[in-house]
């Protein structure tokens, strides 16, 4: 089904259809297809849908693949916005699913079961009747009040954590059983040897090696690393000791003209003892003599230093000048996992229900969350800063190389290379610096997991996310995607509808064989690149883009972090604005050759010798 | 030609990249020089400073102080970045600079220089501080230590003039006055911006009410040659039902005689009204039955009146005051680096982003009640002439499509504050007398404006860059239009001022040119930022079976009250309103004031926006803005313009702007084309001659592939040249990325220095 023609069925008409289309994305997946085949209702189902009328009109659209668990009718939701609504509230292997026609439009409510955190029962004030109180990872709470029914297998609750829940229940995610196909094969767009190739690799310093294979020497990182071409095979598997989990430094980035490079790693095991390595310093000066422009090597430790000094009591640490000549090591003292999920909760306080607006700005600097925005692109613009202008290589690092490095390293190459501006590019980057460098999502999102207060669960990728959202902000202009491409991929980290960001590494992924059992997110957002397009894109080829990392220009997302609150809706976007007069030139243009196809057959009939006028207009350009 | 004239302060890249050499300098300062505007002192081998922890950027050139502003002239390009001017740059008018700085650095003194003051020690150093929140620093070192002194003290004394008639637009309408008289056509240039309404005359009110249907409503000519009062516009709109017997009698009643005055009417009948409090007295209560009376009869079928007394309901003139003060000091701060870690908080506190929003929230309440509730609205304060004149704009703004043009715009300026006698002269501290009357009213309603532009960025006209300008426009003398307390104040200076210098112009009195004359200040190409890209698709004409259609909605139609009858009024709150209404009177509801509104009121409010909210939008009808918080916004361009580290190179809003301004100029294109094939179907070369009015263009792009290059969050003004700032903590940054910002050796903050 098109996403157009969905849009007209359930957004009203004038203005706000764009916006609605992204809300529409952002409870997601309606979008994606509507169309129910019979056997996926179960016969449960059906007994309760002939008798039910209501039911039937409140039914919910489902996925090939997708059946229904359980069916409640008069749930109440308790909207905070606009009151409480009584409808159907419908309970599938993927999503919970409320629709009411006592409102016009139907009010509808579409939740992936993968952005529930936590659901909790609350015993009924009166009779029979009890509350769910459902708590989501995308900032939003929702809460439900319905009669207890004696429908032993159509039971709310039970479903709804069985199906919330699946990896705690031993079932299996949404995404294994989800068949839709797309024209567009999203498995393919990432393809590390083409990608070194294109950066230029290999070359006379630099080697795609394939030690990695089997993922024996590193299980977190990819089968296809980069490193530097003189070093051995043996004394990779010496600094792979000395760093933790093997994570030795790998090439991520090579500028195109001063062959200053970015490689990531993980903290050295220095420890207490200040340990050394010969080959972790041997190695480390290579990478600093691949590079003839520079002699000097930056290494950046994203951690606070107090917190890497604690580090290197408990057997980790980080580089010293001495054993490293020629190496300069600088903290970007960002802070831990756990800070970002305590800012994140904090957040989600200030912004979800209710937001008070005198103290809308002082509360939101309380949670520190832009605070943190704004190191964070700050690290960037220095590692950037070095490679672009002081052509010096860097290292980046912080303890395990998986979070905080993940951030910088992707962030960085986004301010150097347009590449990563344009769709294809950030597909490329997220599948390569996150996805193959063994970024924990499984971990990070909690997926199917019930246990919601992990204190290994943190928002790191989301932060990344708004880091480049805030770059689009400062240049419109610069980046191939628009924000619902942002939105649509937040919706689908949490979702579990797609494969792409369910496990923790490349090795797992291999296992589990995502990319035969389950469809990647690129495959649904490349079907469809129009919907993705930022109007206002102009190839910044060569453009190093250095954001200003400073709370005057940094901007919390409304969007997508109070979206759910419709009084934060912008009022009339301006991509709409200018797509309204893409429709207007076309239909000028067209009217303009009509008349130019009459007056030169006025011309050929009148047998005159002028010539018909040719002058053209200036070129079309193709974006709509 | 316009476009020949002389322009002062374009902040754009000059045409050619090659410097003039020294005679070519001489001339053309000469012809920069504007009628009446003559060198007063002049300082060659001057450095401009661009970095200050090293002197090789400097710039080397002449520095001129006319009787009407600085000029720095330079051979030296900047060699920080294409795009940049530091001509234009240091091209201040006067009247700017609140402080100048003189240093001695080797003796380490320092002092604020006012007019009128000493200056003991030979300055090798001006640090100027401006009032839009520029800082530009001269050194001295190889310059005549003399000369540099004598400059220092010209430029203190022409940048704050003591009396009304020392400002420059008198020095420059003398000039225009005496050359006219020998002038065979000397009118071209008074008549260029003036397609703007001015509400100086009778015909321009008639015209007012003829085009917004106020049948019930009549100009009044009672104050013909101020005959009346002195502090009353000479002609205004009063309810058809009160005579001018009537009126003188009303006069005497109301604070400072300003008796309602008719704003504006909406097609449903109900209208605007401002005017004065009412003199407390026996008469309080008559004369305001009779007032409440006659425009409740204007209203074609309501019998009520919704009346705000503003002074209850928004802050203070210094309130407002004291928030900007407070908006500056943390924009200008030199602690770049230490205010950003708080700067939500400290932003917040400046309560100047609260203030915005108060004065959106309550204009777009009462806009509420006059077109959905079709009741006439009365706003009115002690004086009458400063809060009124901000809600009342605000109100016209979001109900009226007409005031969102540029020509609209400037004719509601002219209406609401100009003619209606807003206090420029005061409010803006032109003769730096006196700080206690000092308010920003009148940019704040500017910054209300940039808001709902934010919000509908479709539905004006002109460009944010249009209301900066008129900001800056704001404090240069050469115009009239913001110079003076009332109409008659100037009316009256001018004579005076005609008959003391002896002058014999055509009429009585010399006539300041208006700020609206924007060809005065900018050339026809720079001028073409005013025009907003997007909103020409609101008026965009489209060929439809061979006649022109206009796409343009028919006001009538576009708003229908019926959709909000949601909001009903209770009764329970429209109480203690006897004051205004005897009981006996015939009119049976008493009006309700917003006072006293309570929490249903709000439920209301909250729920008729919601509505609002979620109905289709026209443009082209009212436009009521988000009141929330979160969509009250720092106005960037207007605070952060001047500010190096607060720059995005290559991005900001205009690179977006860019590319819908290459689209609209496509459009128009495209029309003219249309329009020439029905004029001259036969037609065999396609001309190209007509005037653009978008500031990029498609050809122009394909040529300079260095565009992108100049852009940046500031443009079109250019933060370079803008020194003595702090650099930013521990980065190198500041180097390659931030312009060249560097540590101002200095050990005083700006902050002591306001």
């Amino acid at each position: 089904m098109e996403p157009d023609d969905f849009s007209c069925l359930y957004s009203p008409p004038g203005s706000h259809v764009e916006w609605c289309k992204q809300l529409i994305a952002a409870t997601i997946s309606t979008q994606l297809s509507t169309t129910a085949a019979p056997d996926n209702v179960s016969k449960d189902y059906r007994v309760l849908r002939d008798g039910n009328k209501l039911a039937q009109m409140e039914e919910a659209p489902l996925f090939p693949g997708e059946a229904i668990k359980a069916i409640a009718k008069d749930v109440t939701y308790i909207c905070p916005f606009i009151g409480a609504i009584s409808g159907t509230l419908t309970v599938t292997e993927y999503k919970l699913y409320f629709k009411s026609v006592e409102r016009d439009p139907p009010f509808t409510l579409d939740v992936p079961l993968g952005v529930v955190s936590r659901i909790e029962k609350i015993a009924g004030i009166q009779e029979n009747s009890c509350g769910l109180e459902i708590v989501c990872k995308d900032m939003r709470n929702l809460r439900f009040a319905y009669k207890q029914e004696e429908h032993g297998k159509l039971e709310i609750f039970e479903n709804l954590t069985q199906y919330a829940f699946p990896v705690s229940k031993n079932l299996p995610l949404f995404a294994m059983k989800y068949k839709e196909k797309y024209p567009v094969q999203g498995w393919k767009v990432y393809d590390a040897v083409a990608e070194y190739k294109r950066q230029g690799l290999p070359n006379e310093s630099w080697v795609i090696s394939k030690t990695n294979s089997n993922y024996e020497l590193c299980d977190t990182y990819p089968s296809i690393v980069v490193v530097p071409t003189s070093v051995k095979d043996d004394d990779l598997c010496k600094v792979a000791a000395f760093r933790t989990r093997g994570r030795i430094p790998v090439l991520s980035w090579i500028h195109p003209e001063s062959q200053a490079t970015i490689t990531r790693c993980s903290q050295p095991l220095v420890g207490p003892n200040d340990k050394r390595c010969k080959e972790d310093e041997k190695y480390l000066q290579t990478i600093m003599d691949a590079n003839a422009q520079s002699h000097k090597l930056i290494i950046f430790d994203a951690r606070q230093s107090s917190v890497a000094d604690a580090s290197k009591a408990k057997g980790g640490g980080y580089e010293s000048e001495s054993a490293y000549s020629n190496a300069e090591l600088i903290f970007l003292e960002i802070h831990n996992i756990h800070v970002m999920r305590e800012s994140l909760r904090k957040l989600k306080d200030v912004v979800y229900p209710v937001i008070d607006e005198a103290k809308w700005l002082s509360n939101i600097d309380s949670t520190h969350w832009l605070e943190y925005i704004r190191i964070l692109l700050a690290g960037a613009v220095r590692i950037a800063d070095k490679v672009e202008s002081a052509k010096t290589s860097v290292v980046v690092h912080c303890s395990d190389g998986w979070d905080r490095t993940s951030q910088l390293t992707s962030l960085t190459m986004l301010i150097l290379d347009s590449y990563y501006r344009t769709i294809k590019g950030f597909e490329v980057l997220i599948e390569k610096e996150w996805l193959s460098f063994g970024h924990r999502f499984a971990v990070r999102v909690g997926h199917g997991d019930e246990n919601h207060a992990d204190a290994d669960r943190s928002p790191i990728f989301l932060q990344f996310i708004d880091c480049v959202w805030q770059m689009t902000k400062q240049f419109p202009a610069a980046f191939e995607f628009n924000e619902l491409f942002l939105l649509t991929i937040l919706d689908h980290l949490y979702s579990c509808l797609f494969g792409t960001f369910l496990y923790n590494s490349e090795q797992q992924r291999m296992k589990e064989e995502v990319q035969t059992n389950t469809v990647s997110l690129w495959s649904y957002i490349n079907s469809q690149l129009e919907e993705f397009t930022n109007p206002f894109y102009v190839n910044y080829e060569n453009h190093v883009l250095y954001p200003v990392a400073s709370l005057r220009h940094l901007e919390l997302w409304v969007n997508y972090y109070v979206r759910w609150n419709p009084r934060m809706r912008p009022q009339v976007p301006i991509h709409q604005s200018y797509k309204e007069l893409l429709g207007i030139r076309a239909e000028l243009q067209k009217k303009v050759e009509e008349l130019q196809r009459e007056v030169s057959n006025m011309a050929v009939s009148s047998s005159s010798e002028r010539a018909s006028p040719t002058h053209s207009v200036s070129p079309v350009q193709t974006t709509v | 030609m316009k476009s020949s004239r002389p322009s002062f302060r374009s902040y754009l890249p000059p045409a050619e990249s090659s410097f003039p050499s020294r005679a070519e300098v001489n001339r053309v300062c000469e012809a920069a020089l504007l009628p009446g505007e003559l060198v007063v002192s002049e300082t060659s081998n001057v450095r401009k400073c661009i970095a200050t922890d090293t002197s090789a950027h400097d710039l080397s050139g002449t520095l001129l102080c006319t009787n009407f502003k600085i000029s720095f002239i330079t051979k030296d390009v900047t060699p920080f970045r294409r795009g940049s001017v530091e001509l234009a740059l240091t091209t201040c008018a006067f009247n700017i600079p609140p402080f100048l700085h003189p240093v001695n650095d080797e003796r380490k003194k320092r002092k604020v220089l006012g007019p009128n003051q000493r200056l003991k020690f030979k300055p090798t150093e001006l640090i100027i501080y401006c009032k839009d929140f520029r800082i530009i620093r001269f050194r001295f070192d190889e310059s005549v230590p003399e000369s540099a002194r004598k400059i220092c003290l010209v430029i203190a004394h022409y940048s704050q003039p003591k009396d009304l008639q020392l400002l420059f637009g008198f020095a420059y309408a003398r000039e225009k006055c005496q050359n006219s008289v020998n002038k065979v056509n000397g009118t071209d240039l008074e008549l260029d911006g003036l397609q703007t309404s001015l509400f100086k005359a009778y015909s321009d009110w008639d015209r007012e009410i003829k085009r917004t249907g106020a049948s019930e409503w009549r100009v009044c000519s009672v104050n013909e040659h101020y005959a009346t009062s002195t502090s009353l516009p000479e002609y205004f709109v009063v309810p058809s039902s009160l005579a001018d017997e009537d009126l003188k009698q009303l006069v005497p009643s109301f604070n400072g005689d300003r008796i309602p005055m008719w704003c504006w009417h909406h097609w449903t009948g109900s209208s605007l009204v401002r005017m004065a409090n009412i003199k407390p007295g026996p008469k309080l209560r008559k004369h305001n039955t009779r007032i409440l009376k006659a425009i409740a009869q204007s209203h074609p079928d309501k019998s009520e009146v919704f009346k705000s007394d503003l002074d209850k309901s928004l802050p203070n003139i210094s309130e407002v005051q004291a928030a900007l003060m407070r908006l500056k000091q943390l924009c200008i701060n030199d602690l770049f680096e230490e205010t950003d870690e708080k700067w939500l908080s400290l932003l917040e506190n400046t309560r100047w982003l609260e203030y915005i929003r108060l004065f959106l929230k309550h204009s777009a309440e009462l806009a509420q009640w006059m077109y959905s509730e079709n009741i006439s609205v009365i706003i009115h304060e002690e004086e009458g002439r400063d809060l009124n004149c901000v809600i009342a704009s605000i109100m016209q703004v979001m109900l009226d499509p007409h005031f969102r043009t540029i020509l609209g715009f400037q004719s509601l300026i002219q209406k609401e504050w100009v003619v209606a006698g807003y206090r420029f002269l005061d409010r803006c501290n032109h003769l730096g007398d006196s700080e206690k009357h000092e308010s920003p009213l009148f940019l704040l309603f500017l910054d209300c404006v940039w808001q709902l532009l934010q919000q509908f960025p479709a539905a004006f006209e002109f460009t944010e860059t249009y209301l900066t300008v008129l900001y800056d426009s704001l404090r240069i003398p050469l115009f009239g239009t913001f110079l003076f307390n009332s109409p008659y104040q100037q009316m009256q200076q001018s004579q005076d001022f005609a008959t003391n210098g002896n002058l014999h112009c055509e009429g009585k009195s010399v006539e300041l040119p208006p700020v609206w004359d924007w060809f005065l200040q900018f050339t026809a190409k720079d001028l073409t930022l005013f025009n907003n890209p997007l909103y020409i698709g609101k008026s965009v004409t489209c060929v439809q079976n061979g006649t022109i259609k206009s796409f343009k909605r028919a006001k009538k139609n576009s708003s229908s009250s019926s959709i909000y009858s949601v909001y009903t009024m209770k009764n329970g709150k429209l109480s203690d309103q006897h004051d205004f209404f005897p009981r006996r009177n015939s009119l049976q509801r008493p009006s309700p004031d917003l006072m006293q509104l309570n929490e249903s009121h709000d439920r209301n409010m909250e729920r008729y926006f919601r509505d609002w909210y979620s109905k289709p939008l026209d443009l082209h009808g009212i436009i009521l803005p988000h009141l929330s918080s979160a969509h009250t916004q720092l106005w960037k361009q207007c605070y952060l313009r001047w500010i190096p580290e607060a720059q995005i190179t290559n991005g900001g809003f205009i690179s977006a702007f860019h590319k819908i301004s290459i689209l609209a100029d496509d459009i128009e294109t495209l029309q003219q084309r249309v329009r020439q094939y029905w004029c001259d179907p036969c037609l065999t070369s396609f001309p190209d001659s007509y005037s653009h009015r978008m500031y990029f263009q498609a050809k122009d792009f394909s040529e300079v592939p260095g565009t992108l290059d100049c852009f940046s969050s500031s443009f079109p003004f250019s933060p370079v040249g803008n020194l003595c700032r702090r650099s930013i903590l521990g980065t190198p940054l500041s180097k390659f990325l931030l312009t060249g910002a560097k540590t101002w050796p200095s050990t005083e903050t700006l902050a002591n220095d306001e």
